[in-house]
């Protein structure tokens, strides 16, 4: 079947399990040759402009190692899409920032959903203005949600600002991208959800 | 912020890692930290002074927090720079700074800059300047992720 050649073709390997083929077989069924991490990195959809020492020095297997590694420390994720709790709160994105916002700025239009625990408004190093970002923890969901919902595509200070949840439950995936693997995923068998 | 919005997640993949370290009398110690194409955030920081506890951290990222970075990257002009006129990686340490982005791919290695001394006696100073100071906005960012999730402070 012409559909079941196109699909087979259209097979590319997912880059989270590339990104840890560093203990061994870790899928045995998978028909597909592994690649290794760094041509998991250069591979992908047409020629990719390559540049810098790092590509001329010796293959070092203490850096393949370093963040390969299983043992990162995380909070409990669930796997899904949606927003994830921080340890003590929930913490929001501004971004579009003017960069002579101050903290003030923010106080003002982002206390009205509730109590700011933490606000980092950080700087650029070069020029010593806000970088253009601020991070928000707010100690309740639906107080962040508020935030989000009637903050983000507003304006403040002249610049229209994008406000939204920091952190995820699980990956993000580009919308096309979670169409082609779903498609794939009947070809081999998926690992599970890693738990760390 | 000149493009906020629009088809920023139509540019295609992205990846990030940065490492600075070096091996001394108290082992290997060093900082890294990756922005994975799939959006998880990981965080490495090892140093065997007085403690001897490696702190890994890894959360995912939403899109958003992933266009900032890109922004960031992307408004400093690093991949139009060069790493080959700037200082070897040395003894006293050695930095890395691997992105790709679109079909650009840099990995540029060098010596650790203590100051922006270093970088002015560089063959290289604009370009190790865009590199210097990038590097400081990406870890205060990185810092500040990982800070207000784990409630840890990084270093």
């Amino acid at each position: 079947m012409a559909a079941a050649e196109a699909e087979a073709l259209d097979f590319e390997p997912e880059d989270d399990d590339l990104m840890d083929e560093d203990f061994g077989d870790a899928s045995p069924r998978a028909s597909a040759p592994i690649p290794k991490l760094k041509s998991a990195i250069t591979g992908g959809s047409g020629p990719r402009k390559t540049k810098g020492r790092g590509f001329r020095e010796e293959g070092d297997a203490d850096r393949d190692a370093r963040l390969s590694s299983r043992d990162f420390d995380s909070l409990n994720a669930d796997g899904g899409p949606g927003p994830l709790r921080s340890i003590e709160g929930w913490i929001i994105l501004v971004t579009g920032l003017h960069e002579e916002s101050q903290e003030d700025d923010l106080q003002n239009s982002f206390g009205e959903f509730g109590e700011i625990k933490n606000l980092h408004l950080n700087l650029d190093r070069r020029t010593g203005f806000v970088k253009g970002y601020a991070l928000i923890e707010y100690e309740n969901f639906e107080e962040a949600q508020a935030a989000i919902a009637q903050m983000n595509g507003t304006e403040l200070l002249t610049q229209i600002i994008n406000v939204d949840w920091a952190f995820s439950n699980g990956p993000s995936i580009r919308r096309r991208n979670l169409k082609k693997r779903r498609e794939t995923r009947g070809h081999r068998s998926r690992s599970p959800t890693r738990r760390y | 912020m000149a493009h906020a919005g629009g088809g920023e997640e139509e540019e295609g993949e992205f990846y990030l890692r940065y490492y600075v370290g070096h091996k001394g009398k108290f082992g290997h110690e060093f900082l890294e930290f990756e922005f994975r194409p799939d959006g998880k955030l990981r965080y490495a920081n090892n140093s065997n002074y007085k403690n001897d506890i490696m702190i890994r951290k890894e959360v995912w990222l939403t899109p958003a927090v992933l266009r900032e970075c890109r922004r960031i990257i992307s408004d400093s002009e690093i991949m139009k720079e060069d790493d080959n006129n700037w200082p070897e990686p040395d003894r006293v340490g050695r930095q890395e700074l691997e992105i790709v982005m679109g079909n650009e791919h840099i990995s540029f290695t060098t010596s650790k800059i203590g100051s922006l001394v270093d970088v002015q006696s560089s063959k290289d100073p604009e370009g190790l300047r865009i590199f210097y100071y990038l590097v400081q906005d990406l870890k205060c960012f990185v810092f500040s992720l990982i800070s207000l999730h784990f409630k840890i402070k990084p270093i």
